[in-house]
């Protein structure tokens, strides 16, 4: 339904900490025949709220306040905004497992900041990055897609500057 | 205290006297305590579907008397529920305030797959604007006045209680206490703002003065906020010509000189034209649905547009605004009206041009006085218009949906407030027979009519059964055509006459009736209508007439779905 090319939105909101939100919300941005890029949750400074980063695609700004409108007219949910990409930090982390010989392993650790969690004989490595999506998705490019095991992504967390 | 108590007791503070409801294991606790505390007026339909329609007419009719009331229905878990989900989500398609309170499996068995057990919290959820799932017996009040609340704050719409059977047996703590009075229901993300910004309102005022051909829009938010006698005010002293939508119906009368009548698929030419041809749109309290639109992309081309409605997602929506303002209509209405740099401008050449469109539709005429198709047999149109001098327009009408339905849209002169009760978003089928009962529930003292198809009157036939037991004092009309008659035009129209699904047979409606004890009679013939009208109105009692209708009747003007303006059929293509 939502063709990669189009621009990447960022949503946040803060909800009631309350079954079903999220259910609630899942299902009005399906109905609006949306793929959610990302969906994360965590809770939020003020008690029973929680803060929840929704990516998604779309280039038309009127929809993309149609469904902010639509967020907000949930009882659930105090404040929904779109988060402006300049204006804002983008973050997510990744979990990597992968097989490479210490040559290549070697180059990678210079140029990206890793957190190695495990590396075992056979050239297994696991090691946990975070950044930008676009820097997680480069390191995964330069790992190379033949010497993947298996990849966790946390998805989108995001703060306004 | 009990679960169950708390329930009455909660209803019995919002003022609740009617319980719609039909029993079944899970809520037979509430049932149970219903006759220990006398005091609610219980009506049960034969099907769960009558009691949301019931609770919807209720609502719908008793909105504009000094005693509003929000219908109350309740239903047994899984297939009780199951059959509310109609009902509940053609009130949240037409913002109508129902609460529906079903009794679920108990907590220890719920997504077990138990006996009876669904998953009503899930299917309601996108169909409503609230559902509800009580845990505690103390949690049981809070929630009913909040879901009250919630139904008839802001933009109407039906909510959903969920009750496990264990949490009705629940006993409170011995410290619990409830004050309704003190109550406010703590909802952070509720957002309800209902009074307009002046200096906003001022802009739109402005725009008005300097338009030469403005058109102004009565929808729901009109009736819903008991703001028609102003509407008609405000029209009068801006000179601005009214087209309706059709659920702003009723709010001032049809035939008033600044009315257009309704607008949309099944418009007049006057209403459609004026929208098409208008330099500012002034909308109170509508959502541009498609029926009212056509094709987005030519509608209203000209046109600025200052929308007034209380829920701010439909601003922009549909169609882009100039001036938005999101308040309540009433309030709103107010304050333009107190604005005073507001001014009655002649604007005759707009009024002139659209007092020649007017004529266009006149045509009609002719085919009401005829009163016959080629046939010979009853139009549909000119037993409503019948039905409208004779009852001089000041009945409730309760459609059902079809052509029928349009019909009595177009051709009943509506004068009294809030006296025309539809479905409008969803175009429920059935809704009729049961809203009608609920409607004449909220009135006792007007006539109200009953106006169904041959095909949506059997949807939802088994409520005759609660018209007899209730001794329900309400007229039916069955417009019988053999035919699911909207569908057939459109065959007609679009589908070179093939009439796929469409011819219908029926039982015989006089044997029916007498089962149920209901005086009947049968029309054929035009010079039979009108006694046949006056012999129902003056029997005390429920009655049912069924009028023999030719079925190739069409309803025109129409816009054909997803068509523009310009596309307008206004005349019968020649066969
Ligand atoms: C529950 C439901 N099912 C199907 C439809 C689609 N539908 C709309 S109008 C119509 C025909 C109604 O026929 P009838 O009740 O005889 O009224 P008429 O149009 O003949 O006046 C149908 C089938 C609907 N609106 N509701
Ligand atoms: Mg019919």
């Amino acid at each position: 339904m939502t063709p990669k090319k189009m621009k990447r939105r960022g949503i946040l909101a803060f909800v009631q900490n309350k079954p079903g939100t999220l259910n609630k919300i899942s299902s009005m941005i399906r109905r609006k025949m949306y793929n959610v890029d990302t969906l994360t949750v965590c809770k939020a400074k003020a008690p029973g709220v929680s803060r929840m980063t929704i990516t998604l695609r779309e280039d038309d700004e009127a929809k993309v306040t149609q469904i902010i409108r639509q967020l907000e007219k949930f009882t659930e949910v105090i404040r929904a905004k779109e988060l402006d990409r300049d204006q804002s930090y983008w973050r997510e982390v990744a979990i990597v497992k992968f097989e490479l010989e210490d040559k290549e392993y070697a180059k990678l650790k210079k140029k990206y900041q890793l957190e190695i969690l495990d590396s075992q004989p056979h050239d297994i490595h696991i090691v946990q990055i975070a950044g930008p999506t676009e820097r997680i998705d480069m390191f995964l490019d330069d790992v190379g897609v033949d010497h993947f095991i298996e990849i966790a992504r946390t998805g989108v967390t995001a703060m306004d500057k | 205290m009990k679960g169950t108590e708390l329930v009455l007791r909660a209803l019995r503070d919002r003022g609740v006297q009617y319980i719609f409801g039909y029993t079944g294991g899970a809520i037979m606790p509430v049932f149970d305590e219903m006759e220990k505390q006398p005091g609610f007026k219980f009506v049960m339909p034969r099907h769960e579907q009558g009691a949301t329609f019931m609770a919807q007419g209720l609502s719908r009719a008793s909105l504009s008397t000094e005693t509003p009331q929000v219908g109350v229905c309740m239903a047994t878990s899984g297939p009780g529920a199951m059959n509310l989900v109609t009902g509940v989500a053609d009130a949240h398609m037409d913002s109508i305030p129902i609460v529906a309170i079903t009794g679920q499996v108990a907590t220890g068995v719920i997504a077990t797959d138990a006996f009876q057990e669904s998953d009503v919290v899930g299917v309601m959820m996108p169909i409503c604007k609230q559902t509800y799932m009580p845990l505690t017996a103390e949690e049981i009040e809070k929630t009913i006045h909040e879901a009250f609340y919630v139904a008839t704050t802001g933009r109407c719409g039906p909510v959903v209680i969920d009750i496990p059977k264990d949490i009705q047996f629940a006993e409170t703590g011995k410290n619990y206490a409830f004050d309704p009075k003190k109550f406010r229901p703590k909802l952070p993300g509720f957002y309800y703002h209902p009074t307009p910004q002046r200096d906003v309102v001022h802009k739109a005022v402005e725009m008005l003065n300097r338009s030469e051909r403005p058109v102004m829009f009565c929808g729901h938010g009109v009736i819903a906020s008991n703001a028609g006698a102003l509407l008609q005010e405000f029209a009068e002293k801006s000179n601005i010509p009214v087209a309706f939508t059709l659920h702003g119906l009723s709010a001032m009368p049809l035939d008033h000189p600044l009315s257009l009548g309704m607008m949309g698929m099944h418009g007049t030419v006057e209403a459609n034209r004026a929208v098409m041809n208008a330099d500012l749109i002034l909308s109170f309290g509508m959502r541009f649905d498609d029926r009212v639109t056509g094709k987005l992309n030519e509608y209203a081309a000209n046109a600025d547009v200052i929308h007034v409605e209380i829920d701010p997602s439909e601003l922009d929506k549909n169609v882009a605004t100039t001036v938005a303002i999101n308040a309540d209509v009433y309030r709103t209405l107010h304050v333009m009206l107190s604005d005073p740099e507001l001014i009655h401008k002649p604007r005759r050449r707009w009024l002139k041009e659209i007092d020649d469109n007017r004529k266009e539709t006149a045509g009609v005429e002719e085919e009401i006085a005829r009163g016959v198709g080629d046939g010979g047999q009853l139009l549909m149109k000119t037993i409503v218009r019948r039905l409208s001098e004779i009852t001089e327009g000041r009945d409730i009408i309760v459609p059902d949906v079809g052509q029928h339905q349009m019909m009595a849209a177009r051709f009943y002169n509506y004068q009294t407030n809030n006296s025309w009760f539809a479905s409008g978003g969803a175009g429920t089928m059935g809704c009729s027979l049961p809203m009608a009962i609920g409607a004449k529930l909220a009135r006792p003292d007007e006539r109200v009519w009953s106006i169904s198809g041959d095909g949506g009157f059997q949807m939802n036939i088994q409520e005759l059964g609660t018209i007899m037991e209730q001794g329900t004092d309400v007229k039916i009309m069955i417009l019988n055509n053999g035919y699911l008659g909207m569908v057939r035009q459109w065959q007609t129209l679009f589908f070179d006459g093939r009439y796929a699904g469409t011819p219908m047979q029926s039982p015989d409606f006089g044997l029916i009736a007498s089962a149920y004890g209901i005086p009947y009679q049968k029309v054929t013939e035009l010079d039979q209508v009108d006694a046949a009208i006056k012999s129902a109105i003056e029997h005390d009692g429920a009655y049912i007439l069924e009028f023999i209708c030719d079925p190739s009747e069409v309803i025109l003007p129409m816009i054909p779905a997803g068509g523009g303006f310009g596309d307008m059929i206004v005349s019968r293509p020649k066969a």
